[in-house]
């Protein structure tokens, strides 16, 4: 296996390696695994594809994703050579254009891509989607969700106030990748939802804030669940609504919320739909503030005068994802998307041996 | 006690590989800026974002006072964050000799 990636040679500590890193701006502030030619070799065994192959030019600097840079990237983070495969695809989906990665990694707007991978090769590798999912506490989650950190900074070149623009950052961006919780689910889960046979194993990621919370402790019902997930997505300071077309939603129901909502008879489609209509915010209250005057609005939606009138703020219930994650308690969250960057789907590639290691 | 000593540790080396991603050459060229702003047609991309339109208005005026252009074309993105659509960036390449791309927040 030929590698190409410049070599440095470092006194073999942990802290001289990590000193090294950050002095280059070549970590994201965390002490990282060394990347040696040994443990890249190893993480690229893990998948089909030669090293100097590239998936595309990563923004904001335009830098091709090699499946060796990309190796190099997830040992750093942690990865075992089984995550790598989640890795690669997620890549893949960041680069279609419907992600607009390029507005994702360097909007002022503090969004990250949210990974979420269903079916079984969550299960095989551990991937984590019961109590605490977002961690942390979960090597799956943790290392798959940082190595696409690494890969954004390093190969894309997305730094902090240089090409990452993000006024304030945030905790999702040093992480951000669950599985669904599918046992405790009470409809089908996202990849067969989307069309997927269930067994095969799927990547979303979703170019989204870090998760709302949702605290509903006392509705028995659907209704009054559902209720509370709208008022938490419907508000001003929210980006979701100002670029209509683009606004996508994704509800991270906890089972006992979903168990509720499902035990009153709602499909996943119907929750959608209520959603849908009622996570609304009447027009006086968007002349408030927040993107007034440079929203993008279809006509419709231009016309209206009355300020009682109640807006929506994704165009359709399809724009809404719903999924379920998590483990005991009352509470959900929602995660409003970037308004500009469309969720994208792609089923695990590239896996050797079968991939499943059930 | 069989514990190293930070003099042994550090006199060992490991070899590490760059994680930093290398972008493929590409050619493009750009036609040189005028030196000479008279009688051309200028250009702004208007990014959507407050006041933005406002600014283009002023500086087309005082380039087309001051500096003798001749036209000043205004176009404008759906919206902030999305790559202009491409009939508005091939309008512009076709109207104009230069063409200032905005951003205000």
């Amino acid at each position: 296996m030929t590698l190409l990636s410049e070599i440095l040679e470092l006194p073999d500590s942990p802290e001289a390696v990590f000193s090294a890193f950050c002095e280059r701006e070549w970590c994201d502030g965390l002490p990282i695994i060394p990347p040696t030619l040994e443990r890249v070799e190893s993480m690229l065994g893990a998948v089909a594809g030669d090293p100097q192959e590239s998936l595309g030019a990563l923004p904001p600097l335009w830098r091709e994703a090699t499946l060796e840079k990309l190796a190099v990237n997830a040992v750093m983070a942690g990865c075992l050579p089984a995550h790598f495969p989640v890795v690669l695809t997620a890549v893949e989906a960041m680069l279609d254009p419907a992600f607009n990665l390029y507005g994702v990694q360097a909007t002022t707007h503090p969004v990250a891509p949210l990974l979420i991978l269903s079916g079984p090769y969550a299960r095989a590798i551990g991937m984590h989607g019961g109590s605490g999912c977002f961690g942390p506490g979960f090597r799956a989650n943790a290392t798959i969700g940082r190595a696409i950190r690494l890969i954004l900074m390093n190969v894309g070149g997305g730094w902090p106030g240089r090409h990452d623009m993000a006024t304030q950052g945030s905790p999702a961006k040093f992480a951000y990748a669950i599985a669904e919780n599918e046992a405790a689910c009470p409809w089908a889960p996202l990849h067969v939802e989307l069309g997927y046979a269930p067994d095969q194993s799927v990547v979303t990621v979703f170019g989204g804030e870090a998760p709302h919370n949702v605290n509903d402790h006392v509705s028995t019902g659907a209704a009054g669940i559902l209720h509370t997930v709208s008022d938490t997505a419907a508000t001003l300071g929210s980006n979701v609504k100002w670029y209509l077309s683009q606004s996508q939603l994704l509800l991270v129901l906890g089972p006992e919320h979903a168990a509720t909502i499902a035990g009153d008879g709602l499909s996943k489609g119907e929750v959608k739909r209520f959603v849908f209509e009622h996570a609304r915010l009447p027009l006086g209250t968007l002349k408030l503030g927040g993107m007034w005057g440079i929203q993008d609005w279809p006509e419709w939606m231009r016309a209206v005068t009355d300020d009682r009138t109640l807006l929506p703020i994704v165009a359709s219930p399809e724009e809404i994802f719903v999924i379920v994650a998590g483990g005991a308690g009352k509470h959900s969250a929602v995660v409003p998307n970037s308004t500009f960057s469309r969720a994208v789907h792609r089923p695990l590639t590239r896996l050797l041996n079968g991939g499943h290691r059930e | 006690m069989g514990r190293e000593t930070p003099s042994m540790s550090e006199s060992r080396s490991i070899r590490v590989l760059s994680p930093v991603g290398e972008a493929r050459p590409s050619v493009l060229t750009a036609p040189a800026l005028p030196s000479d702003l008279r009688g051309k047609t200028i250009g702004f991309l208007d990014n959507t974002k407050a006041n933005f339109d406002r600014l283009a208005a002023d500086m087309g005026e005082l380039l087309r006072r001051g500096f003798g252009v001749q036209d000043v074309v205004h176009r404008r993105k759906a919206n902030a964050s999305s790559p202009a659509a491409p009939e508005i960036l091939e309008a512009l390449a076709k109207a104009c000799d230069l063409v200032l791309a905005g951003s205000a927040d």
